[in-house]
């Protein structure tokens, strides 16, 4: 039994928004000395790529949690906000 | 779409129906907001529905109407090493008799159960509507706009029950601006389905017992703990992390959580379990100190808005707090419009009213808890300690036997260190 957190669409559902809720900027994440976000995510959304020196962000898996708001501590973000009614996550048995 | 009302309800939890069916019973006319496309899309927990007793109150047969699961018969703690583990279980005979204590069950269904009693009641579901922004006329919140559907609602009132991160108090200025994540947990869990009959059997139940169980020791000395739920037919297991402790670990939840079900004990009591969801929430666990203000000119806060989360620690309590917080603000609500005064010293009355209610408190006796569990030995060291101290009285290898009390200061020592141990001591007396 184990989860494997790219395969997140095969358990979890998802009606996903054209438009993000969650906008990052990026440019900010660069002098991050924590990045507290890439581990805590509980659905992985946050990347941090050494070779680039870049964050990358999707927010399609998004489970809506506010861990990223919540440790963020440079406050990286353009947009924190829940979906648009009737987009996102959707729980059916938890 | 209707747009004027005599009260806003932002999110269709348990605080929010919970405010919904109050106010709807009193004769408001009461819209309940809610941004899944239905109440409990967006929500789930770790843990057990305890008595809900203004609830059943207002629905007096709540506990056999109401979509429950099993009834919470045994209750359990284990100190977890990455082999070992030391359980202790409760089961009492008055756990499984009416009225019960606890039961397991699932947001989705029983949050929707409940805001349908408040729509019965008469209060107006609005759906698949986040709420963006409040509409404030001259410092007095007299609406919301959402989008999803998109609009305007007008009230003189409104009840953000919007959940932990309560952008809504926010904006009112009844919280500060960032929160702080050594008062912030996140929980992950995954529901595990499992045959009835197996889940019985395996965990020693009839008819529609249920079995939960905390561990403690398994998150690889992260601040924070784990959690096993039967449900009929499906297991909830999951762990918590204290955020503060988590974002510096560099340690993942979902990776956690594999080697928490990999762990020799915990493999056994899924094996056979087939993995059908996902999912995740933070929780409030500063506790009485995390409080936002509770009321504001046209504005009350109930619920994880309001962080009335209590964890000890051994107790783990949100949705009873979050209900009768609702009905409270309900209340106050009902008791506004009478005097026609939405200001904030005319919805004092819920300010009271939480005050001298077990949910006030119990947060303000157990205040201290949540200091107390940022303690990293209790994650590591104290379950490892319990484990190595029971294996050696256990183990019979033909060395002389050691004294009891010399055997555990001697682990101690090793382990925790004893002023330490006089210090974590007394830390705990002092919290719980």
């Amino acid at each position: 039994m184990s989860i494997n957190i790219d395969e997140i669409f095969d358990y979890t559902s998802f009606s996903i928004d054209r438009e993000p809720h969650i906008v990052l900027d990026n440019s900010i994440c660069v002098g991050c000395d924590n990045r507290g976000c890439t581990n805590s995510c509980p659905a992985r959304c946050y990347t941090w790529s050494e070779a680039d020196q870049k964050m990358t962000f999707v927010y399609d898996g998004c489970l809506e949690c506010g861990t990223c708001y919540v440790v963020c501590h440079r406050n990286a973000f353009t947009r924190w906000r829940y979906p648009r009614g009737g987009f996102g996550v959707a729980y059916r048995m938890t | 779409m209707k747009t004027n009302f005599q009260a806003i309800v932002i999110g269709a939890g348990p605080s929010g129906s919970s405010a919904a069916l109050t106010m709807a019973r009193a004769g408001l006319d009461v819209a309940l907001v809610e941004r899944g496309s239905f109440p409990g899309e967006k929500n789930m927990f770790g843990g057990v529905l305890h008595r809900l007793t203004s609830i059943e109150e207002m629905i007096p047969d709540f506990w056999e109407v109401a979509p429950l699961e099993r009834h919470i018969v045994k209750k359990g703690i284990s100190f977890m090493t990455g082999d070992s583990s030391f359980n202790t279980v409760i089961e009492g005979g008055n756990f499984d008799t009416p009225p019960y204590n606890g039961y397991t069950v699932f947001r989705p269904k029983f949050d929707n159960w409940l805001a349908g009693e408040a729509v019965k009641a008469g209060a107006t579901l609005i759906t698949r509507s986040t709420v963006d922004e409040l509409i404030i006329k001259d410092g007095a919140i007299t609406g919301v706009t959402i989008v999803g559907r998109s609009g305007q609602l007008n009230a003189p009132v409104v009840v953000a029950a919007d959940g932990v991160l309560s952008f809504t108090a926010k904006k009112a200025g009844l919280r500060g601006g960032a929160f702080d994540p050594a008062q912030m947990a996140v929980g992950v869990k995954a529901l595990l389905d499992m045959p009835r009959e197996m889940i019985d059997d395996r965990f020693g139940l009839v008819r529609e017992q249920g079995f939960a169980n905390e561990f403690v020791g398994c998150t690889d000395a992260v601040r924070g703990g784990a959690f096993l739920y039967t449900n009929y037919d499906s297991l909830s297991i999951g762990l918590v992390f204290h955020l503060a402790s988590l974002r510096v670990s560099g340690k993942t939840p979902y990776n956690l959580l594999n080697s928490f079900m990999e762990q020799p004990q915990v493999a056994k009591m899924i094996r056979g379990a087939r993995l059908q969801e996902y999912s995740a929430h933070l929780i409030p666990e500063g506790g009485y100190n995390m409080m936002p203000e509770l009321t504001g000119n046209g504005i009350l806060v109930a619920g994880d808005a309001a962080a009335l989360c209590n964890a000890t620690g051994l107790n783990l309590e949100g949705i009873n707090l979050a209900s009768h917080s609702g009905v409270l603000a309900g209340k106050a609500v009902v008791e506004a419009h009478k005097n026609s005064d939405f200001s904030k010293n005319g919805l004092e009355t819920y300010r009271k009213s939480m005050n001298d209610s077990f949910v006030v408190k119990d947060l303000k006796m157990y205040r201290n808890a949540p200091q107390m569990l940022h303690n990293n030995r209790i994650y590591s060291e104290y379950p490892e300690l319990v484990c190595d101290f029971m294996e050696n009285i256990y183990r019979i290898d033909g060395a002389p036997k050691q004294n009891l009390s010399r055997l555990f200061i001697k682990k101690a020592s090793e382990k925790i260190g004893l002023g330490n141990l006089a210090v974590d001591a007394f830390n705990a007396w002092r919290a719980i």
